[in-house]
């Protein structure tokens, strides 16, 4: 007996509305995010996530309203992204309703930060999101969403990003992303294999096979999707049959 | 019915408290010595290390009025809640409340099987015993987990669950009744649970 391998339907919020874009770009509204949060933690969701696809001072205290909008009708874990700067935005957070916290631009700019969070709050809630895009042999690691290239190995930073204490690994491909053409499992199995904390696959879910494979050839501990689940194109109860009939352990 | 819901100052209470809240319940957080009047039934979600939690609990000076409250009033300890009720920890050097035989100790056995710690996330829940918290939840059922160091071999257990090696996933004695997952995030089984917790007449 294993741990279930975990849905994750993704939350794109701007503004206090679900987004959602094709390859980070053409966003389109989507609904209200706690509503939605209802409907995926009903349908078997084994954590949500919320990710502020462009928060902002201005729009921060929108998402402080969504997040305990979200944590007061869903009683799943709950992680919240974007725009988080310093341990204040993470300790709001945590105050507002999420147990965890994911970090992606602000890691790469100032590293402490997993590290000080992590003393502070715990491994458990920090979780490092990154944006890679395949060059070559290796993947790079880009930041605001996508828009700037650095010149980070995204498995390196990976692993920096374990010694520095994230719990978890957040791995999206942009390559992937809004394609629904199958996730990365190069990237993933590449990660697996150096990793020994869990890794969360995002990006590129489009069939059930894609997800299973992701699990099976990728061997992501986790998996997350926004579309596919938000339009209801595949429900998660039976991504979760698939998962066990190949033998995953599933919370059904 | 008052509920008080223990904020020793490190742990994550909110999640707990808005869980009660949804279902009905009268929720007061309990911070200070005097807190501990006027409440029914005690919750104590811990986060952490025993030995900070314990110093925290001393700091505070909530530690008797909590010992106090433990002999008689309805308790629920929740992860750390559960390790706390124990003699000692391989984590801290400082002493646990004692009121539970034993030492926790680190999960073992992860390099057999390749697992990783912390213990995050869902894993299957075995009831051991019947007991009224479990009522109307069926054998075998997932329940939301994050922890590194573990219960194991004591009479008290009523569930058990297994990573690495199998240990005690909550526990009971007259009064006392611990978890070492975490109810408020189990989704709706959870709230069931928390549910036979609020209506657990002694």
């Amino acid at each position: 007996m294993s741990l279930a391998v975990r849905i994750i339907p993704c939350l794109d919020v701007r503004g206090g509305r679900v987004v959602k874009g094709i390859n980070f770009k053409d966003i389109v509204d989507a609904g209200d995010p706690a509503e939605a949060a209802k409907r995926y933690d009903a349908e078997g969701a084994d954590e949500i996530c919320m990710l502020d696809i462009d928060a902002s001072f201005e729009e921060r205290s929108t998402t402080i309203e969504t997040v305990k909008s979200i944590a007061s009708q869903v009683f799943i874990p709950f992680t919240v992204g974007g725009g988080i700067k310093s341990l204040k935005d993470i300790d709001m957070l945590l105050k507002s309703g999420a147990d965890k916290v994911s970090i992606n631009t602000s890691a790469i700019l100032n590293p402490e930060l997993i590290e000080e969070a992590s003393k502070e709050y715990g491994a458990q809630c920090i979780v490092l999101a990154i944006d890679a895009k395949q060059d070559g042999e290796i993947w790079n690691v880009y930041t605001h969403g996508g828009k700037n290239k650095t010149e980070l190995d995204a498995i390196e930073w990976a692993k920096k990003g374990q010694d520095l204490g994230a719990g978890e690994i957040l791995m999206t491909s942009m390559d992937k992303d809004g394609t629904k053409s199958g996730f990365d499992n190069n990237l993933y199995m590449e990660l697996s294999n150096n990793l020994s904390i869990p890794v969360i696959a995002s990006g590129g879910a489009g069939e059930l096979s894609h997800l299973v494979d992701a699990v099976k050839v990728g061997k992501a501990d986790a998996l997350l999707a926004a579309s596919i689940f938000h339009y209801e194109e595949i429900s998660i109860k039976k991504v979760k049959q698939a998962l066990q009939i190949e033998g995953f352990e599933v919370r059904l | 019915m008052r509920l008080g819901v223990i904020d020793y100052g490190a742990s994550n209470i909110h999640s707990v408290a808005r869980a009660l809240q949804s279902l009905g319940s009268k929720v007061s957080i309990v911070d200070t010595p005097d807190k501990f009047k006027n409440i029914d039934k005690l919750v104590f979600p811990g986060q952490g290390s025993m030995g900070s939690c314990v110093k925290k609990l001393k700091e505070t000076e909530m530690i008797n009025p909590l010992l106090e409250s433990i002999k008689s009033k309805p308790f629920l300890g929740i992860c750390l809640g559960l390790q706390i009720l124990f003699n000692s920890s391989e984590e801290s050097k400082e002493k646990g409340l004692g009121l539970i035989n034993g030492c926790i100790t680190k999960i073992k056995d992860i390099n057999k099987e390749n697992l990783k710690i912390p213990h995050m996330g869902w894993n299957n829940v075995k009831i051991e015993k019947q007991h009224k918290l479990f009522s109307g939840i069926e054998d075998n059922q997932f329940f939301y987990f994050v922890h590194s160091f573990v219960a194991s071999n004591t009479e008290t257990s009523i569930t058990t669950t297994y990573y690495g090696e199998e240990f005690v996933s909550s526990l009971a004695t007259e009064n006392i009744f611990a978890t070492q997952f975490h109810p408020e995030k189990s989704g709706e089984i959870g709230l069931k649970f928390l549910e036979n917790f609020i209506n657990w007449k002694i």
